[in-house]
C-alpha cells in the first residue's frame, strides 16, 4: 500500500531547476534511503516532503491525503537535522516534550510518551541536561527522541550521522536501523554515503542532477545497476570502468579489444550481445572486490602502482593503459610498485553498459 | 635559525602599549573622570557662582538633603518615569513588529532599502529632531493638525497645552528611537539558526508560539540593552524635549534632566545641580543592574 507519494514533483529557484520531475512512491513501514552526490538535490526533495520548501509543480501524498501545500506541523512528519537543531535554552525532557505542548497534549500523556522515548534511546539520566552540556551523539539522540514522541507518520533525516566521528557514526547507523525494526515506521533518510544508503536502506533512490537515476532495493543496485552512474556510486571503492570495442559479435556473446585484457581481448557471454554491434563502444564495469590476483584464467594485465595495506585487506592501485584500476585483495600479497598484476574475474561478475552508459 | 633573539624589535619598549592607550585613557579622564570626580566635590559644597562672596565652602549631606526633600525632583523624576514607561513598550512592539517584517524572506531589494532608511533617524541629532518636532506639532502649519484634519478631527494646539506637548515629545522620541529596537530585535532574530526554526515550524504552525518560545531567548539579550540603553538615555535626555518646550507648558515635559540644566545652568546652585546629576547617575546603574540580574540571559 502506498503510504508517501510523490508525483512529478519539481522545485525551481527562480530560473534554476533543481528537481525536475522526481516520481516515487513508499509503503508503510518502509526504510527509504535518497542518495546522490552534493547538489543532486537529495536533501531539498525531502524538505519538500517535510514542507520546509515549496513544491512548484507536482503532487505529495501522505497516507491517501494531498498535502503538497500544507503547512509543515499539519503533516505530521518530524525530521532529523544534521545539526541537531535542538532548542538550546529548553533541557532535553522540554526539547522533547515541545511538539506534544504545542499540540496541547495532556501532560501525563507527555510524561508517558517523553519517558519511553528517553528509555528506547537511553536518556534518562541526561533528561534535564541543557543540550550544550551534551555530546554529539547524545545530540544526536536527542533528537531522535524529539521525532519518536510525536508518532509521526514520516520520519525524515537530513545526513544526520555527517556530523559524528566514524566510530560514533556506524554506532548510531545501528541504533537507527534497530529503531527501525522496533518502531515499524516508514523513514526516508538522506545522505551521500553509500554505506548508509546500503546498510539501512529497504530501498535506494538513487538521485542526480535533480532527477532520479534508479530506485530499488541495495542488492538489485548494486547487482544490476541501470547505468554506469548508480554503477560507479554504489560500492566501495568504486567500479572500475575500461573502454573496450567490439570486435566481434556472436549470437550470445561478444568479443571486446582493449589492451588491458590479457591477449588485448575478453570474450564475454551476454543475452544482450545483440544490441552492439561491431566497432561500437563497450564500457566493460568490473568490481574492485570481485577481481582476484593469481587466478589461473586472468583476464586483466596490470602495473601495479601503489598498495595500500588495510590489516585484513590490501587495496591495489594499479594501471592497465592508462586506466587506473582499483583491486581489493584478502591478506597482504607481496607486490611492489611497478610489478605486473594479473587478475581475473568471474564471468557472472563482468557489468556492459553501452556507450551511453545504460547497462546492456 | 637566527640565534640572536636578544635584538629587539626597534621602536617596540616596554612602555609601547601604554603610549597607544594613553589618548584614550587621558580622553576619558578629562571628559568623563575628571568632570564626575569634580562633581561629586561640588555636591558636598554650597557652589552658587552667581555668590562668589559667600565662597565656596563644604556643607556636607546638606545639597543631598535639599534635593530629597524638593518636591519639584521627585515630580521632574516621576514625569522622567512616566515619559520611559509611555515610549518604552511603543518602541519594543513597534521594533519588533518591524523586525519580524524585515526577517521574512523574499524581498530583498526592499528590504535592504528599508534597513538604510531606519539608520535615519538614529542618526539625527537630538536637537535637530526637536526641530523638526516643532515644525510637525506646529499650530497653524504642523503635519500633525494636518493628518488630524484629513480624519476631520478638530485641529490641536499641540505644544501649547500639556498633554499635547507631553504626546508630542512622546511621539518625536518614539520616530527616532524605534528604529534602534527594530535593529538589535532583528540582529537577535538573525542569530536563530535556520535548522531550529525550522524544527520548529515542524511542531507548530503557530507563528506566536514561534516567538514566545524560539525566538524570544534570542532576543532578550537584545532587549535588555534596549532597555538600559534607553532608561540611560531617557534620564539624560534633554536637547530634543529643551528645543521643542523648554520643559513647558509649565512643567508639562520638564524632565528631569531639564531641570537639572535649569538649577544648574539658570540658577547657577551647581552644588544642587551635582548632588541631582550624582544621584540620577546612582539610579541608572541601579536601574542597569536590576535589568541585568531580571532579564539578561545568554542563549548557547
Amino acid at each position: 500500500m502506498t503510504f508517501l507519494r510523490l508525483d512529478s514533483i519539481k522545485k525551481n529557484f527562480g530560473d534554476v531547476s533543481v528537481i525536475k520531475g522526481v516520481t516515487f512512491s513508499a509503503a508503510k513501514g518502509e526504510f527509504v534511503v535518497f542518495v546522490g552526490p552534493s547538489g543532486c538535490g537529495k536533501s531539498t526533495l525531502l524538505r519538500m516532503i517535510a514542507g520546509l520548501e515549496d513544491v512548484s509543480e507536482g503532487q505529495l501524498r501522505i497516507d491517501d491525503k494531498d498535502v503538497t501545500y500544507e503547512e509543515p506541523a499539519k503533516r505530521e512528519v518530524s525530521m532529523v537535522f544534521q545539526s541537531y537543531a535542538l532548542y538550546p535554552h529548553m533541557s532535553v525532557f522540554e526539547n522533547m516534550a515541545f511538539g506534544l505542548r504545542m499540540a496541547k497534549m495532556p501532560e501525563n500523556e507527555i510524561r508517558t510518551r517523553v519517558a519511553e522515548a528517553a528509555r528506547i534511546l537511553q536518556l534518562e539520566p541526561l533528561l534535564e541536561r541543557k543540550p550544550r552540556a551534551l555530546s554529539g551523539g547524545q545530540r544526536q539522540r536527542v533528537a531522535i527522541g524529539r521525532s519518536i514522541v510525536r508518532h509521526p507518520k514520516i520520519f525524515l533525516f537530513d545526513e544526520p550521522l555527517s556530523n559524528l566521528d566514524a566510530e560514533l557514526r556506524s554506532q548510531m547507523r545501528v541504533e537507527i536501523a534497530k529503531l527501525h525494526r522496533s518502531l515499524g515506521a516508514t523513514m526516508v533518510y538522506v545522505t551521500h554515503d553509500q554505506v548508509e544508503a546500503m546498510t539501512l536502506a529497504d530501498r535506494i533512490v538513487v538521485l542526480r542532477a535533480g532527477l532520479v537515476e534508479q530506485i530499488g532495493s541495495p542488492t538489485e543496485l548494486y547487482d544490476r545497476p541501470a547505468n554506469t552512474f548508480v554503477a560507479g556510486f554504489i560500492g566501495s571503492p568504486k567500479m572500475n570502468f575500461i573502454n573496450a570495442t567490439v570486435s566481434a559479435a556472436g549470437p550470445g556473446s561478444l568479443v571486446l579489444d582493449h589492451v588491458t585484457f590479457v591477449g588485448g581481448r575478453l570474450v564475454v557471454d551476454t543475452p544482450s550481445a545483440g544490441k552492439v554491434k561491431v566497432g561500437d563502444t563497450v564500457i566493460v564495469g568490473l568490481r574492485p572486490e570481485h577481481l582476484e590476483i593469481g587466478s589461473s584464467a586472468p583476464v586483466l594485465s596490470l602495473t601495479l602502482d601503489f598498495a595500500e595495506n588495510l590489516g585484513g585487506s590490501t587495496q591495489l592501485y594499479a594501471r592497465g593503459e592508462g586506466e587506473p584500476v582499483i583491486i581489493v585483495t584478502p591478506g597482504r600479497p607481496a607486490l611492489d610498485a611497478g610489478d605486473t598484476v594479473k587478475a581475473g574475474i568471474s564471468p557472472k561478475h563482468i557489468y556492459l553498459f553501452d556507450a551511453a552508459g545504460i547497462a546492456l | 635559525m637566527s640565534a640572536s633573539p636578544a635584538k629587539p624589535n626597534r621602536g617596540y619598549g616596554r612602555w609601547t602599549p601604554a603610549w597607544f592607550l594613553a589618548p584614550a585613557v587621558l580622553t576619558l579622564f578629562l571628559i568623563g573622570i575628571y568632570p564626575t570626580l569634580f562633581a561629586l566635590v561640588t555636591s558636598f559644597r554650597r557652589y552658587n557662582i552667581t555668590r562668589p562672596r559667600d565662597g565656596f565652602p563644604f556643607v556636607g549631606l546638606e545639597n543631598y538633603v535639599t534635593v530629597l526633600t524638593d518636591s519639584t525632583f521627585w515630580s521632574s523624576l516621576f514625569l522622567t518615569a512616566q515619559f520611559y514607561l509611555s515610549v518604552l513598550p511603543i518602541q519594543i512592539v513597534l521594533g519588533l513588529a518591524i523586525a519580524l517584517l524585515l526577517h521574512k524572506p523574499g524581498m530583498g531589494m526592499l528590504k535592504s532599502l528599508a534597513r538604510v532608511t531606519l539608520v535615519v533617524p538614529l542618526a539625527t541629532t537630538y536637537a535637530v529632531v526637536g526641530l523638526i518636532g516643532r515644525l510637525i506639532f506646529n499650530r497653524e502649519f504642523g503635519v500633525a493638525n494636518q493628518f488630524l484634519d484629513l480624519m476631520g478631527i478638530a485641529p490641536i494646539d499641540w505644544l501649547g497645552t500639556p498633554a499635547g506637548a507631553f504626546a508630542a515629545i512622546v511621539i518625536m522620541d518614539v520616530w527616532q528611537w524605534t528604529p534602534f529596537c527594530a535593529l538589535i530585535f532583528l540582529a537577535g532574530l538573525s542569530m536563530v539558526p535556520g535548522e531550529i526554526e525550522e524544527a520548529a515550524r515542524l511542531e507548530t504552525s503557530s507563528k506566536l508560539a514561534l516567538l514566545r518560545y524560539v525566538q524570544l531567548p534570542y532576543l532578550m539579550p537584545g532587549l535588555t540593552s534596549i532597555m538600559i540603553l534607553r532608561s540611560a538615555d531617557v534620564l539624560k535626555l534633554f536637547d530634543m524635549v529643551f528645543v521643542m518646550t523648554r520643559g513647558g507648558p509649565g512643567s508639562a515635559t520638564d524632565l528631569i534632566s531639564i531641570y537639572i540644566q535649569r538649577v544648574g545652568f539658570r540658577i547657577f546652585d551647581l552644588g544642587t545641580a551635582s548632588a541631582q546629576a550624582l544621584l540620577l547617575l546612582v539610579i541608572t546603574i541601579i536601574i542597569s543592574r536590576l535589568y541585568i540580574r531580571l532579564l539578561y540571559r545568554e542563549v548557547h
